[in-house]
Formats: C-alpha cells, sequence, structure tokens
C-alpha cells in the first residue's frame, strides 16, 4: 500500500491515539474556530496534532471534509513523517533531512481509475471552490485562504516543481497564486518563462497528501531537480502519479493525495492579495500576485484536508530543518569542525542561526559566521558558539553570548546588505588568554547516579 | 530588520480600517481591497497614507 495520509494517521490509532485530538463539534474555519483552538492548544503547550471531525465549507454548507493540524508542530513529529527516529529529532534528523534531498525515486504513473484522488471529480460548471473548506486564521486576514503547496512543470525540460504557495478566494473558479519573488523563485522562474511566450501556466494545489510530501517541498533543491523525484525519497519509495483532468494528461498529479485543485494561470494576470499572517508573525503587506482559473477539483470521499497554523511551530519546523541539514553541509566543506545547526523559533525558523564548532584557531568563530548567512539569504543574526553548548537550547546559546563573547570585538556585521546589515556574533571562548571554566558536575557521578534509586516516581495525575 | 518591507499605510474611505501595502500598489493601476469591509479602491483614495 502506498503511503498517504490516512495511513499515516491510522498509525497514531494503533500506537499512540493519545497524541491525536478529535474535535468532534463542528468548526467553521471562515471564521476563527481553527485559529482559536490551536491558539488556546499553544498557550497551553500542548502539542498534539488535532483532527477537526466536522467542518463547514467557505459556503457555510457541512461537509464530509476532516481538517487536519500541527502535523510539523514538534521535531518529532517531522521525525516520525520521514520515518525517523524520534529520539533523534535533533541534529540527526536535520542530517537525515540533508541525506534524503539527494535521494531522489523516480515516481510510478497510474491510471485515473484507481487513483483515490479521483474518487470524486468536479469539472466544468460543477466546479466552484466554495465546496472546500477555506481559512481565516489571523484578525486582519483580508480573505479566506488554502497554505499547502503547488505544482506546475516546465515546459522545456519536463521537471516539477513542488513550492509552499498559499491561495486566496476571490470568486467560485478564481484564486490568487501567491508567487512572491523572494519566496517562491522556483514557481516563479517557470511562471515567466511561460509568459515570455504568452502562454498559460497549468498549476495545481495539493491539499492533503502523507506529510513527507510537504517536508519534501521545503528541501533547498535547486531549479530543474524533479520535485516528485525528491518526494519519493523523502516517503522512500515512488510517489504515485496520474494524469490531471483538465491540464493535459502529459501533467501528472499526485495520485494518494487527500484533494488536488487545478488551474491554470493566464499571463501577466494581477490580482490583490494580502494582509496575511505570515510566518513571520507579522502581516505580509498586500500586494498584486497572479491568480488561477480553477478548472477541476478532485478529492477522495473521505477526504483529509491539511493546513499549516501560520506563524506558528510547524510552519518554523518546515522552514528551519530542511537548512540545518544544508547549511551544516556547506559550514563543513570549509570547517571540518562544525558540530551542529540549528535555526530556532524565536527567529521563525529563517532569520536566526546558531552554530556550535570545535574550535581550533581564533579566527574560527568569526569566519565561521559568515558562511550561514552566504547559503541562506533570509538570515539576519548567526551566534557561533563552542561544542560544550548545545544549540538546540537556546538558554544555553545565550548564555555563552553574555559569558564569552567581548561585544566590542566579537559582534560583527555584513554591510550594505538588502534591508539590514547582517550579524555575526562570536561567542567562542579564547583561546589564547586565561578564561574562566564552565562549572559542571563530575560525569562520573552523574553516570554513577540512577536517580529512581533515589527519589520515587512523580505521581500520576 | 528582515520584516521592514517597502510599504505605506492606507485608510479604507468606507469603514477607516488601516492597513498597509507594497509601495508597487501606490500609483498602480490596480484598486486595494480593504480586509476588513473588501471595498475596492485606489490608494489617491485613501484619507490617509503614511509612508
Amino acid at each position: 500500500m502506498s503511503k498517504d495520509l490516512h495511513a499515516y494517521l491510522a498509525a497514531f490509532g494503533e500506537e499512540d491515539s493519545e497524541d491525536v485530538i478529535h474535535v468532534s463539534r463542528e468548526v467553521d474555519p471562515r471564521g476563527f474556530d481553527v485559529s482559536s483552538v490551536l491558539q488556546h492548544l499553544e498557550d497551553r503547550g500542548d502539542q498534539r496534532v488535532v483532527r477537526f471531525e466536522k467542518a463547514l465549507d467557505l459556503n457555510g454548507r457541512p461537509t464530509s471534509f476532516t481538517l487536519v493540524y500541527n502535523l510539523f508542530v514538534t521535531r518529532e513529529l517531522c521525525a516520525r513523517a520521514i520515518g525517523f527516529s524520534s529520539a533523534s529529532a535533533k541534529m540527526p534528523l536535520s542530517l537525515e533531512f540533508s541525506r534524503r534531498e539527494t535521494n531522489n525515486i523516480e515516481p510510478e504513473i497510474m491510471g485515473p481509475r484507481h487513483a483515490p484522488v479521483k474518487e470524486v471529480v468536479l469539472t466544468g460548471n460543477a466546479v466552484d471552490i466554495g465546496v472546500v473548506p477555506m481559512f481565516r486564521y489571523h484578525e486582519q486576514d483580508s480573505g479566506h485562504y488554502l497554505t499547502m503547496v503547488a505544482v506546475m512543470k516546465d515546459r522545456d525540460e519536463g521537471f516539477y516543481d513542488v513550492s509552499f504557495c498559499k491561495n486566496m478566494y476571490v470568486d467560485p473558479r478564481k484564486l490568487t497564486v501567491s508567487l512572491q519573488r523572494k519566496l517562491h523563485k522556483h514557481l516563479l522562474n517557470i511562471l515567466e518563462k511561460n509568459e515570455e511566450r504568452n502562454e498559460e501556466t497549468p498549476v495545481a494545489l495539493i491539499l492533503g497528501h502523507h506529510p513527507a510530501l510537504y517536508l519534501a517541498a521545503g528541501a533547498l533543491t535547486t531549479f530543474g531537480n524533479d520535485d516528485y523525484e525528491t518526494i519519493g525519497g523523502f516517503l522512500e519509495e515512488p510517489l504515485r502519479l496520474t494524469p490531471s483532468e483538465t491540464l493535459g494528461t502529459d501533467f501528472l498529479v499526485p495520485a494518494d493525495a487527500d484533494m488536488i485543485v487545478e488551474g491554470l494561470i493566464p499571463p501577466h494576470s494581477a490580482e490583490i492579495q494580502n494582509p496575511f499572517g505570515e510566518f513571520s508573525r507579522y502581516y505580509q503587506p498586500q500586494v498584486a500576485v497572479p491568480f488561477m482559473r480553477v478548472t477541476a477539483i478532485t478529492f477522495r470521499k473521505n477526504c483529509i484536508v491539511q493546513g499549516i497554523f501560520p506563524g506558528h511551530a510547524g510552519h518554523f519546523n518546515l522552514g528551519s530543518i530542511p537548512k540545518e541539514g544544508s547549511l551544516y553541509r556547506e559550514i563543513k566543506r570549509v570547517f571540518p569542525g562544525v558540530q551542529a545547526v540549528h535555526l530556532p523559533h524565536s527567529g521563525v525558523g529563517r532569520y536566526s542561526c546558531y552554530v556550535s564548532i570545535k574550535k581550533r584557531r581564533e579566527e574560527d568563530g568569526k569566519l565561521v559566521g559568515v558562511v550561514p548567512h552566504v547559503h541562506a539569504n533570509q538570515l539576519q543574526f548567526v551566534v557561533v558558539v563552542d561544542d560544550d553548548v548545545d544549540v538546540f537550547n537556546e538558554q544555553d546559546v545565550i548564555w555563552a553570548a553574555v559569558t564569552r563573547a567581548r561585544f566590542d570585538e566579537d559582534i560583527n556585521f555584513l554591510k550594505g546588505m538588502p534591508r539590514s546589515d547582517r550579524v555575526i556574533i562570536d561567542a567562542t571562548v579564547p583561546l589564547n588568554e586565561p578564561f574562566p571554566r564552565k562549572a559542571v558536575v563530575p560525569r562520573e557521578a552523574l553516570e554513577g547516579c540512577v536517580l529512581e534509586d533515589w527519589i520515587s516516581p512523580k505521581p500520576r495525575g | 530588520m528582515p520584516v521592514r518591507e517597502d510599504i505605506f499605510w492606507v485608510t479604507c474611505p468606507q469603514c477607516g480600517e488601516n492597513f498597509y501595502c507594497e509601495n508597487e500598489l501606490r500609483h498602480g493601476s490596480i484598486k486595494l481591497m480593504c480586509p476588513k469591509c473588501h471595498h475596492r479602491f485606489f490608494a489617491s483614495e485613501s484619507p490617509k497614507i503614511v509612508g
């Protein structure tokens, strides 16, 4: 059986059903029901997967669709999504991501007759995006959105690109396509090549699939890479594809998706989108983006629509984990002493980076700090620490910064960069001068101490 | 500041909601849309522009 969202969620039922919250009360995603529940859970530190079993569609009618959230909210869940040990969800997970990025597996093609995503097919006059639950999350969001991934095919070279992309409802057959030059370079490249020929661009939205597909969509692949093959690498099996309904039989879509929305983007189209509360936790400004004419909606009868709470933990992990592995590899090329790399949630998984190293020369901390800025242009702030500091423990990193960095020498700037200078803090201990020693409990004493021999277990409940 | 955008603030002439837009929309031919009441208007119709 091929990997899909249903099998993935069913496994929770067998092994750890307490990790999933089932909301049986009807939710109206047009309002703020979904985001209010998710915000309350986050405020309580509750990081379980949430299933909303009864959801209204955009027209306010009850649906048979289930909504699922929080599939990426912890690193352990991201590890689980790719079949990796949740006990290794720090640097080993990031390195595994890095490995999977280059582990392409060719997809399989199947006929539409048996493709689960073709159980219901709406085309022609039956097309109405209002049958889909669409979401408002934040107070000033300008409309109702879908926030998963879009796929386009490069006509010249035949590869598929899959990238995160949000879509705002405009009318029953029209959605915006959020192609921001800063964030969606690959999709935009394909669109602009078609626009140069004054041709429409076929696009398909994938609204529910195995979570490994979405993690793969965040991978740092080069333009020209076939992302369907990368998804296979993350799934560790071929992604099953099937011909689209309206974009041509040579435009393939994931057969095991829960829902696919097909459409065409007219050349040089423009529609207003935003404000929208984004990963930065600020509203993105209103802007003109392309739009798509919706040509088909296909879905499973027991469809699960997947969502991400923008600007919250799952969104941060989708940004950080793929970059950590890639940055580790890049630093390792020039500095073998790198130990770990982390992009913390405080920097929304994109803006700040902590690197630990085994320092050998005095200048190591400053030089290593340049590398992440070169390879991740959203980064603003890099802190380099010694290998006795856990980069996944922010308190540890800030402790190192305030006790080890000499602020007149160890805070450096990359000047003249867009929007703002970039910062490098060298928070490593100086090698060539006396420096205090970190206080620790002796290792032998710690290892010889079995806590259960000293204290009673904490009573449950 | 990564979130420092090239933006300007406008006020919806219908409901008074304030929101911000990318600078490219300031003199463009496309109407803005109020996120609160969905009124469409040109930036030049805003009673107040900041930025």
